[in-house]
């Protein structure tokens, strides 16, 4: 039972870890949580449902396109809206998320109605591989896989390209990245269509194990975001640990205390952190200079 | 000029009661030739899989109209969004009431915004008949103008459980509900008839409306061996509950209520897991060769051919069939004392739904359903006859402290 609850502990907490990721990558260059987030991965999940069903395309195409879809209206939010904004505070941009998030939840409602529908994805979730007492499916261990090859990338990207850098020294200083030639509204860009596409991957991920509705990222929407407050919101590596470590505490938690609480310890582990560690688990604590 | 003043003034006070009690001699929302209905439905949000009820009711009201009518009046119908959100429902319905005027509200789906409007509908005496949810609230106790036709979550959960007892000799029933009205309320129902067997539940298991992660849920299902297990959840936690049950080799008798019906679509989202899954059916298949069910599709072949013509679609029909006959049987003289008297006198009056009974204390239409099962390709099985609960509902509703 005990390892059987880690294993799904760990599935979900990587869809967490990605969500808190996609999270963080935009919070640490503009301040700002995307509560948008959950609601374009939807999107864009749909798009590769739409694709792969209506159209017919290969899993390849689909999912590229999908994806590609994704970074697109990272792009077109940021540059629509976001930059258009007046004299923005973190407030205003929050509110501008918020605006997001009801506008792509209509819009998929409207598009693609309330029906629930199964996207299929090339590995099964019936499937299954046993690990002593526990079983995981072989999209369990996709999930994983795929998290874990993202996040690699991700540090390889942050750590060694032009553009990571670029994008480091933005997030650091955005006067002194533009002083030194940084086209900051460049990265900015490019950090929404990272976000957007991170955060696809993870809708494309949830949907065959959740179903495909137009409320698929709800509850992990706040789930990723508990994960990323957990971690720390200014930490790549933190709050894709948070994202495991709430799945597993949850699932534990489910299975040994009580499953009516279950759904609540993410919000409760949100307290808590801010009340003892607010910049997160693995955060250097950050103090801002006047 | 003092003269004039007073002469006015006397007009004034002699017209103004008359221009007031005008009201009075015209009934709300019916002319000679129109009679106004309204109803609200999500068409967006969490439960918009339930929306198709309203339109199906449009899609019925359009066929009576076609067929002329109800005594030379044609029924207008208004539609609105309340996207499940009872604060919205509350707004709706004192646009359609005082604004649009309606005469009567027809089905409207969910507990909570329908709870959220009973008070005012009866306050305003606006009649209301069918709420689409198996709630006991409206019925239990009785009002005036509220007429129940959904049978009870309650008598479904005894139902289901009796077949698994007495039918298919299941000895360790399991429960897994939803956290609130609806869940608790078949759990209720299952209990009550397992004690009736002499019988308990080997574990009664509660979800969160937005859980998307089952496992440890499941675990728990699993852990009490039952051969048989109830669930009482949203379709897309019912297609979790499959999938996670099925990877984890747990493969019980799985039952569930009518709101999981809808048999193609639950088919497909569980990938096929949703075969022989038994249901309680509160109408016909989709595909029954009933004559009214051949008279309702050629309906929504003419009136609404885009929406898939599913459970829910249809029951939008099955909910308003009892309305319709009590407008009926009203005649011309259409008021909502009059038509409530109307209602009073319905005995044994079947549509495509269960038989329907009214009386003067006597809010709940349905007390029958039938069970189903589904087939290969998300096909729709009738398994019994249709049944009716015998399960005593003061007791049922006392131990729910109501």
């Amino acid at each position: 039972m005990f390892l059987q609850l880690i294993m799904s502990g760990l599935s979900f907490g990587s869809l967490y870890a990605l969500i808190a990721l996609a999270m963080v990558i935009i919070y640490k260059t503009s301040e700002v949580p995307n509560f948008g987030q959950g609601e374009m991965a939807m999107i864009s999940t749909f798009v590769a449902y739409t694709l792969l069903v209506t159209y017919q395309y290969s899993y390849a195409v689909s999912f590229v396109g999908a994806l590609l879809f994704a970074a697109v209206l990272g792009v077109f939010l940021e540059f629509v809206f976001l930059r258009r904004a007046k004299d923005p505070n973190v407030l205003s941009l929050i509110l501008i998320t918020l605006g997001f998030e009801m506008v792509l939840y209509g819009l998929a409602s409207w598009k693609w109605g309330a029906d629930q529908r199964d996207l299929p994805f090339p590995v099964s979730d019936f499937d299954t591989v046993s690990l002593g007492p526990a079983v995981v499916s072989y999209l369990n261990i996709a999930t994983l896989l795929i998290t874990l090859v993202l996040m690699f990338f991700l540090f390889l990207f942050f750590k060694y390209t032009k553009v990571g850098i670029a994008m480091k020294a933005t997030q650091q200083n955005a006067m002194a990245a533009r002083i030194n030639g940084i086209r900051t509204n460049r990265i900015l860009s490019i950090t929404w269509a990272m976000s957007s596409l991170i955060g696809a991957v993870a809708g494309i991920l949830l949907a065959p194990i959740a179903t495909l509705d137009p409320n698929l990222m709800l509850d992990p929407l706040l789930k990723g975001f508990s994960s990323a407050v957990l971690g720390g919101m200014t930490t790549l590596v933190g709050a894709a640990l948070g994202g495991y470590i709430l799945g597993i505490i949850e699932n534990l938690f489910g299975g040994y205390v009580s499953l009516e609480f279950k759904s609540i310890v993410a919000f409760g582990i949100i307290v808590l952190v801010l009340c003892f560690k607010p910049s997160g688990l693995f955060a250097r604590h950050y103090v801002r200079k006047v | 000029m003092k003269t004039r003043e007073w002469v006015l003034m006397v007009a004034f006070a002699v017209l103004l009661p008359l221009v007031l009690a005008s009201g009075a001699w015209a009934e709300r929302g019916v002319t000679d030739t129109e009679i106004r209905i309204g109803q609200y439905g999500p068409q967006t949000g969490p439960a918009a899989l339930w929306g198709a009820v309203a339109r199906g009711t449009g899609c019925y009201f359009d066929m009576i109209n076609a067929e002329g009518g109800i005594h030379g009046r044609k029924i207008t119908y208004f539609l609105r969004d309340d996207g499940y959100m009872a604060p919205r429902t509350k707004a709706i319905c004192k646009e359609l009431v005082e604004s649009k005027e309606v005469f009567a509200m027809a089905s409207g789906v969910g507990t909570s915004p329908g709870m959220a409007v009973k008070k005012y509908l009866h306050k305003k005496k606006v009649p209301w008949v069918g709420p689409a949810t198996g709630s006991t609230h409206w019925a239990y106790p009785p009002t005036k103008y509220l007429f129940a036709v959904y049978p009870l979550y309650i008598d479904e959960a005894a139902m289901l459980v009796n077949y698994a007892v007495k039918n298919l000799g299941k000895k360790r029933i399991a429960f897994f509900y939803q956290n609130d009205d609806y869940g608790r309320e078949g759990l209720a129902g299952a209990e009550y008839a397992l004690g009736k067997l002499g019988m308990k539940l080997v574990a009664k298991v509660s979800v969160e409306v937005l859980d998307t992660d089952l496992s440890s849920h499941c675990m728990k299902l699993k852990k009490a061996k039952p051969d048989c297990v109830l669930m009482w959840l949203l379709p897309k936690q019912g297609a979790i509950i499959l999938t996670t049950a099925a990877k984890m080799g747990f493969k019980p008798l799985w039952m569930t209520s009518s709101t999981l019906s809808d048999t193609p679509i639950m088919y497909k989202i569980t990938r096929g897991l949703y075969k022989d899954v038994i249901f309680a059916s509160f109408g016909e298949g989709p595909n029954s060769q009933h004559p009214l069910m051949k008279k309702y599709r050629a309906a929504h072949d003419r009136f609404a051919p885009k929406d898939r013509w599913g459970v829910f679609f249809y029951a939008g029909f099955i909910f308003v069939e009892p309305m319709v006959e009590g407008l009926r049987r009203c005649g011309r003289d259409l008021t909502a004392d009059n038509f409530v008297k109307a209602m009073e006198s319905i005995k044994d009056f079947q549509g495509i739904g269960p038989k329907i009974t009214y009386g003067p204390n006597r809010r709940q239409g349905a007390r029958s359903m039938f069970l189903a099962k589904c087939g290969d390709k998300g096909t729709f099985i009738r398994l019994s006859d249709w049944l009716t609960s015998d399960v005593d509902l003061k007791e049922v509703l006392k131990r729910l402290g109501r």
